[in-house]
């Protein structure tokens, strides 16, 4: 329970500690990949609370979401359209959903955990 | 088994939580660099600007200090010039006062200053005497007198008012003596500018220029005069 939470910690020190420094056009990759995964672990854990949870669903989609959506943004750079406005689009709209999924279903639990008492 | 499941799937979602703080943190590391540079560094527009302006001011300093500097040797010539110009000033007043002194000898300019008149006149008729010659004055007297002053110091001379110059001429043309030229009957009124002390007493030396002059029977006449004008030589280069 405990070594994922430990390896949140390493990554975020080792993400404060890492100097490397990036061209500033490739900072929007980096926050698009941020979104993505975040998107990609919100769903990992709505599905969890749905027991509907696929361990292989759930790592292929967080790498492959955070890959797609650096590439979209990479092409949106070259092509000349902001393709990255998509990608902050459908993995913001997504996002929202499945907090607001996570949070009715922490709702219901709440409220059926204080009938029962 | 179960636990060994449990581990791996621990072990898979810690892989990608650390993957995500990863680039949560490295994102948040960069944007805030990114800021602080934005907060600190100019635009490269700006830079670009500020390097531009800076040249153009260090170009500008350059100019001016080489401006300066031939300003300076510049002032330094005009010094030079200066000093070169009140050297030569001073020449030209010494020079100036040495040929106003040389005109005053040649006698292109009037000059005024204390000395003596001589007058000679023709001795009186004396009956006992055949020759005429005995009693007249001739060119020699006057040589004699106009030598004995400049002898003693004459600065100018002149003989009826006619300057003497160094090249003057003095000759006997029967009852009149020609200088340079003009004749001039007796009586020859000599002045001569000069000390009139000394002049006075050279010519009255026990037997000198008037005891002689008298001898030929001729008057002589002495008179020191506090201011002689003399008149400048006209009409001669």
């Amino acid at each position: 329970m405990w070594l994922p939470l430990l390896g949140l910690i390493v990554g975020i020190f080792l993400g404060l500690l890492t100097d490397i420094r990036i061209p500033e056009e490739y900072s929007n990759y980096l926050s698009i990949a941020v979104l993505a995964a975040l998107d990609t672990l919100f769903g990992g854990i709505r599905a969890h609370m749905q027991n509907i949870y696929d361990e292989k669903v759930f790592v292929s989609g967080f790498f492959f979401n955070i890959l797609l959506a650096a590439s979209l943004a990479f092409l949106g750079v070259h092509l000349g359209v902001d393709l990255y406005l998509a990608a902050v689009f459908a993995f913001g709209v997504r996002l929202f959903q499945n907090i607001a999924v996570i949070r009715r279903i922490l709702l219901t639990k709440w409220s059926t955990n204080k009938n029962k008492n | 088994m179960r636990m060994i499941k449990v581990k791996g799937k621990h072990v898979i979602l810690s892989l990608v939580c650390l993957v995500l703080g990863f680039m949560i943190a490295f994102s948040y590391h960069f944007t805030q660099k990114e800021i602080n540079q934005k907060n600190t560094n100019l635009t490269s527009k700006q830079w670009e600007k500020t390097i531009d302006l800076r040249n153009q001011l260090i170009e500008l300093e350059e100019l001016n200090r080489k401006l300066q500097k031939e300003l300076n040797q510049k002032q330094d010539k005009v010094l030079e010039n200066e000093k070169d110009l009140s050297k030569e000033a001073e020449a030209f007043v010494t020079l100036a006062e040495d040929a106003e002194k040389y005109r005053m000898f040649l006698g292109k300019v009037k000059v005024k200053g204390q000395g003596v008149m001589v007058q000679l006149s023709d001795g009186a008729y004396d009956p006992k005497e055949d020759n005429i010659n005995n009693y007249l004055v001739h060119e020699y007297h006057v040589f004699k007198v106009i030598n004995e002053l400049y002898i003693s110091g004459a600065a100018a001379i002149a003989i009826n008012g006619q300057r003497l110059t160094s090249h003057s001429y003095i000759i006997c043309n029967g009852p009149v003596i020609t200088v340079d030229g003009i004749q001039h009957p007796a009586p020859f009124v000599i002045t001569a500018i000069g000390e009139p002390e000394v002049l006075a007493s050279a010519l009255n030396l026990t037997g000198g220029v008037k005891d002689q002059l008298v001898n030929d029977n001729i008057v002589f006449s002495l008179e020191k005069k506090s201011e002689i004008i003399l008149n400048p030589i006209l009409g001669q280069s």
